[in-house]
């Protein structure tokens, strides 16, 4: 008994001194090569995207610049998608994933997360005027995106409205989710408030936001599983940009009263003293 | 000594379990992935979601049936019927025909699913529309989409296969008063059959294969479903096995299939009957035997002949009349078909005028070669996509895997186990698997296995070589194998050994033959490269959905032009294999009906 207890310590301790080996690779390996590369959507209006000019900008870019600005290290933006990020960090393709990524419990299995940088909800999207509240919704098919928790929660909602089988369509795309609403394939599309509202943008006057929100989205950039060092400084980076205004002027450059995309932040990040 | 005893079969096979112990040993105890499997999502119940997963691949192997059964069903029926339109002697029908044949077989099914899903709804009346959407459109487009596309590939095969009859049958037939139909009936299609048969069965399992992308307009599918557990647990690795292990399956099943149907449809002597041919009887008893006694039943009511040779003045005259009539009736039908061409054209024509050819303009050099030469530091090639990036991903793709599939296809027609079984087992399993799942395949595996991270391009490319190998190796194989078997028995006894007998005498004579196959497969290739679009690869078809992200309200403008730019591509390609075809073969004699 006593020598299996010894032998459990011993890998225990084995383990440890691995796990600690690992530990902190990431952030020592971003401080020496002075860069960080990070994981941006390339579709996502107004989060991250290619503008006419062609060029990638959006809420996502600023916030990844400016942290890797606060780190002192140069940026090195790697296009992924939501079929992509996950694999990426887990293959330490990037070291962190600054792509709409919704801090869920069973995604902090594979990978870690930092503190919230974004909170977003879900609402559905639908033609003006033709909708007053989620209820309406019972019956009627729906677009969303697959692999996203906009599509289970949407399920679970509209189940709850007393819908038995919700007709809930999943695309691959945001664009083809709102080329089937527009369309009229589907009577709504439901994802992040903030996506519906970019699209939104893109035909004044024809679709609005209906109800209220029915889930919370926080968004957490997604970084490498079992890394507290890089965690802590990716985390403080986050804190450092609240304190100095920095997060506030990016987030009213995008989604402020003056822009197509109009968001009011309802709610703040979270800060220790 | 070691060639001696290497020709040994034992000690091939020995060998090949050592390397087989040793491989399992390595990835299974030695090897770290730096990734914890964990098979249980696939049948334990998910404590975040309240379901079990796996039921999501069950559900989507049930759709995966049906959409591939009935668009086999839709593409045989517009398969005979477009491949007799291309041997009809009215030039209308002949033309209308190839131009149906031609532009379905050069455009990628991608981009017809889009045009059929996200396109041709918006062109009809929104009642109608509204009528349509009432059923599950995702399904039907789906479904007659995939259908439309194999329908054009069956029709070429069906036509070849009418045309490989010799011209003298025909003669023969006509020359004995047999009607055009009943020439077609009795004589050549029972002949035709026979060659046909087998390409044809191919294009079931390709069809089968082909379902797979009605993922991208919403159908819950296999590879959607392996896909959304991948999303919701981030374990892509056992997602992804469980729908290839499924996939492989059903394409064994079919496999196994066409092979009865190739030994049900040999004629053989009763003695030389193996028990494959038995199974074969027992399989297809039940199709055949209702068949069989319907003609029976026919035959015996029609035996009477209703005509003598010699006529009386009234029926001389009745004859006359009926063949008046059928004259207007024919001459009533083309001119309905000629109207319907033409109403086709105009509808075609306006929708054109009202296209926006501005936006058009402006995006073209987008879609041809994306921010070349200004990307940034990021992208490969100083930011080359679009279009040159498929057309050099496919060029990579066909050069590289030219060497694989001559590699692989003399070692599939080799009699050493040593290299017979590890060629076979890697045709199968390509090919027996979706070009999807492959991309998936190679861009889960590569990093994992080498530590090494490839842009997607790289790993894109991978998988399209590595996909196109194997259908090349099939392609040298059955090159090799119509070359006379004596060549090489003559060759050996001249003293070469096998590999310069390979070199020298067969691979030669074998490759002029492979080349219009080639020239297929590097059209098929392109058409493909499409798919890389799922992993964020910048090609043609991501770029076009990019733009049509930003423009918004020209869906139309945008899918058409990246239509008539793969078309382009690939009608010349197939004019280049034609050329090749017609210079190669022999036998250039046209059968008309």
């Amino acid at each position: 008994m006593k020598r299996l207890v010894t032998l459990a310590l011993a890998a225990s301790l084995v383990m440890a001194f691995a796990a600690s080996a690992f530990a902190g690779a990431t952030y020592d390996k971003v401080m020496k090569d002075k860069v960080v590369r990070t994981g941006i959507m390339t579709d996502s209006i107004p989060g991250a995207f290619y503008n006419e000019k062609k060029e990638w900008v959006g809420f996502d870019v600023d916030i990844a610049a400016a942290i890797a600005k606060k780190l002192g290290v140069k940026l090195d933006k790697v296009p992924v998608s939501n079929k992509t990020r996950i694999g990426f960090l887990q293959q330490g393709r990037i070291d962190m994933s600054v792509s709409n990524m919704t801090h869920k419990r069973s995604r902090d299995e594979s990978i870690d997360f930092s503190i919230t940088y974004f909170f977003d909800g879900q609402k559905m999207l639908a033609p003006k005027g033709k909708f007053s509240s989620l209820k309406d919704f019972v019956g009627k098919r729906v677009a969303t995106m697959q692999g996203t928790t906009s599509e289970l929660n949407v399920i679970a909602a509209l189940k709850k409205l007393g819908d038995p089988a919700p007709k809930v369509i999943s695309f691959q795309k945001e664009s083809e989710c709102f080329q089937a609403l527009q369309m009229g394939r589907v009577d709504a599309w439901s994802t992040d408030s903030t996506i519906l509202l970019g699209y939104a943008a893109q035909i004044p006057g024809k679709f609005e936001l209906v109800g209220d929100f029915f889930s919370n989205e926080p968004y957490g950039i997604g970084l490498p599983q079992d890394d507290s060092k890089w965690r802590d400084a990716v985390n403080f980076a986050i804190q450092d940009m609240w304190v100095d205004g920095t997060y506030q002027k990016i987030y009213d450059k995008w989604y402020g009263p003056d822009t197509k995309y109009y968001f009011p932040m309802t709610e703040k990040i979270e800060l220790w003293p | 000594m070691i060639n001696h005893y290497l020709e040994k079969a034992w000690v091939q096979y020995f060998c090949l379990a050592a390397v087989t112990a040793l491989l399992v040993y390595y990835f299974g105890w030695v090897f770290d992935f730096g990734y914890k499997f964990d098979w249980t999502v696939l049948y334990v119940k998910d404590a975040s979601y309240g379901i079990v997963l796996g039921d999501m691949l069950i559900t989507g192997l049930g759709n995966t049936i049906t959409i591939s059964l009935i668009s086999s069903v839709i593409a045989l029926g517009l398969g005979v019927l477009f491949g007799l339109g291309r041997l009809s002697q009215f030039k209308p029908i002949n033309y209308f025909a190839s131009c149906y044949v031609e532009f379905f077989r050069n455009t990628p099914l991608l981009i017809q699913l889009f045009f059929w899903y996200f396109a041709l709804p918006m062109a009809l009346p929104e009642e109608l529309r509204y009528k349509l959407f009432d059923y599950n459109y995702e399904m039907i487009s789906a479904t007659v989409g995939l259908g439309v596309y194999t329908s054009a590939f069956m029709a070429e095969v069906i036509r070849a296969g009418i045309q490989s009859i010799p011209k003298g049958l025909l003669e023969a037939a006509y020359s004995s008063g047999l009607t055009p139909f009943q020439a077609l009936s009795k004589i050549v299609l029972p002949l035709a059959f026979r060659a046909i048969i087998p390409p044809l069965g191919s294009e079931f399992l390709n069809n089968m294969k082909n379902s797979s992308l009605a993922m991208v307009v919403g159908v819950a599918e296999l590879c959607w479903a392996s896909q959304q557990i991948e999303s919701l647990t981030f374990k892509g690795f056992e997602a992804t096995t469980a729908a290839t292990v499924v996939y492989l399956s059903l394409s064994l099943i079919i496999a196994g299939i066409l092979n009865l149907v190739n030994l049900k449809l040999q004629i053989i002597p009763k003695k030389n009957r193996t028990i494959g041919h038995v199974l074969a009887d027992v399989f297809f008893w039940p199709f055949i035997a209702p068949l069989a006694l319907l003609s029976m039943l026919s035959r015996n009511c029609f035996r009477r002949r209703t005509e003598g040779f010699s006529l009386t003045s009234a029926q001389a005259a009745r004859k006359v009349l009926l063949a008046k009539v059928v004259k207007v009736f024919s001459l009533a039908w083309k001119g309905t078909f000629l109207a319907f061409l033409l109403f086709l054209i105009v509808m075609a024509g306006v929708g054109l005028s009202r296209f926006n050819f501005q936006v058009i303009w402006d995006n073209i050099g987008t879609m041809i070669y994306w921010r070349f030469p200004q990307g940034g530091p990021n992208e490969v090639l100083w930011g080359l996509g679009g279009l040159s990036f498929s057309i050099l991903m496919s060029v990579i793709a066909i050069s590289v895997s030219f060497f694989i599939g001559l590699i692989v296809g003399v070692g599939r027609t080799s009699k050493n186990k040593l290299f017979f079984i590890p060629s076979t087992l890697y045709i199968e399993l390509i090919r027996g698997n979706p070009l999807i799942m492959v991309i998936f395949w190679i861009y889960f595996f590569i990093p994992i296995l080498t530590g090494a991270f490839l842009n997607v391009f790289w790993s894109a490319t991978i998988a399209l070589t590595v996909f196109t190998g194997a259908y090349l190796a099939e392609i040298v194989r059955s090159g090799i194998q119509n070359i006379p078997p004596g060549q090489l028995e003559a060759a050996v006894s001249t003293g070469l050994t096998y590999l310069q007998a390979m070199r020298k005498i067969i691979l030669p004579q074998a490759l002029k033959q492979m080349l219009p196959a080639i020239v297929g497969q590097f059209i098929a290739i392109f058409k493909d490269s499409s798919l890389a679009f799922v992993i964020g690869v910048l090609e043609l078809t991501f770029v076009a959905q990019g733009l049509n992200n930003r423009l918004m309200i020209y869906p139309f403008e945008i899918y058409t032009t990246v239509a008539a730019l793969y078309f382009i591509c690939c009608y010349m390609m197939s004019i280049v294999a034609r050329r090749l075809e017609r210079k190669l073969s022999t036998d250039t004699f046209r059968l008309q009906m």
